[in-house]
């Protein structure tokens, strides 16, 4: 037997895989060779001394900081979801409130009929469609503005206090348990 | 073991005091696991916290045919082979880093045993340090959780050979470190 086989023979019977066959030689040959045999006795050295080596105790508050960090994460989530609501929900009423004075501008003016059927006047109409909508624009952003600043802080003060109250809800339920 | 997989069942609906009681259940095992890899108590004690949460995470995909413990401990120790990776700097062991060993807490061992205990924490953290990663994470789950060729296998994402070929390394390269350091030991001593 090779030398390096029976290396990692040693390595095998330490973790009491090796068969009475393979024991046997790997036994013959630690009989006759002495590099082989401090190999195997520095082996046994390490094998019992992690053998010895205990499991070390987890702090108790492994748990808890766990569970902080599932919770907060939780509202993280929450909060997300809820801000996401609130922003598309602001979004879709600003353009629900816009929307009519959009088309009525553009049947105003005409645009539709230039843009269905094309022409020598389409650019002019286009330009003084152009002009409209940019004064009418500023102007329905000055019209608006306070309004939708109102509608942005009643949604996020009802989507925090929603929040506020779903937490309270589910801290109670956990504390009843 | 119904009680464990009562609450499985529970967490994966998602209950969370269900999953605080398997983070009780478990949480010295992930918790040494994590020491014996990265070799202090803030970084481990950070792991065990990591690796819980990536459990709690993936819980789904976890199959309930496989052992809760094997799951637990892989996921565990990939979280912490890559954090070994992530490191910039070689760890140095330091004195005052060194964990409990679990028998210490529950009896009250005498100041020489205390001090032998944490002498032989000290080696074994020292010679652990000297295996790559995954070698450590090999030696860590043979010696500690007593887990065969086939279960580290699985849980490091290996074969079988590689395995047995990665404990024969793993345990040479800690018996020239250890008797290098009974020869430094006794010149200097």
């Amino acid at each position: 037997m090779q030398c390096k086989q029976a290396s990692e023979m040693m390595s095998t019977r330490l973790d009491g895989r090796l068969d009475e066959q393979d024991s046997a030689l790997l036994d013959a040959h630690l009989a006759q060779c002495q590099a082989c045999q401090n190999q195997w006795q520095k082996l046994q050295a390490i094998d019992r001394l992690l053998s010895s080596t205990s499991m070390v105790q987890s702090p108790v508050r492994v748990r808890v900081q766990v569970m902080t960090r599932l919770e907060r994460r939780d509202q993280a989530r929450r909060a997300i979801i809820g801000g996401t609501m609130l922003t598309l929900g602001t979004v879709a009423l600003s353009l629900l409130l816009i929307a009519p004075v959009l088309f009525g501008l553009l049947n105003a003016t005409g645009i539709a009929p230039v843009l269905i059927y094309g022409g020598p006047q389409a650019l002019s109409h286009l330009l003084a469609v152009g002009e409209n909508l940019g004064s009418t624009f500023v102007g329905l952003i000055e019209q608006l503005v306070i309004p939708l600043a109102i509608l942005a802080l009643c949604g996020l003060v009802s989507t925090l206090t929603l929040n506020g109250l779903w937490i309270g809800a589910m801290r109670r339920l956990r504390a009843s348990r | 073991m119904t009680e464990e997989s009562d609450w499985i069942r529970e967490a994966r609906a998602g209950d969370q005091n269900a999953f605080g009681r398997l983070v009780v259940a478990y949480q010295t095992p992930v918790y040494n696991l994590a020491y014996r890899m990265l070799g202090n108590k803030a970084e481990a004690e950070d792991a065990a916290q990591e690796a819980f949460l990536r459990a709690y995470t993936h819980l789904r995909s976890y199959d309930p045919n496989r052992p809760f413990r094997s799951w637990l401990l892989s996921i565990a120790s990939h979280y912490c082979i890559d954090r070994i990776r992530r490191r910039r700097i070689t760890w140095l062991p330091l004195e005052d880093e060194f964990a409990e060993p679990y028998h210490m807490t529950s009896k009250s061992p005498n100041p020489e045993t205390v001090a032998t205990q944490r002498e032989q924490e000290e080696q074994v953290q020292g010679l652990l340090g000297e295996l790559s990663p995954t070698d450590r994470a090999a030696i860590t789950l043979r010696y500690w959780y007593d887990c065969s060729y086939e279960e580290i296998a699985e849980m490091l994402n290996l074969t079988v050979s590689a395995v047995k070929s990665r404990l024969h390394r793993a345990r040479h390269t800690l018996a020239e470190s250890l008797e290098g350091e009974s020869t430094y030991a006794m010149q200097t001593g």
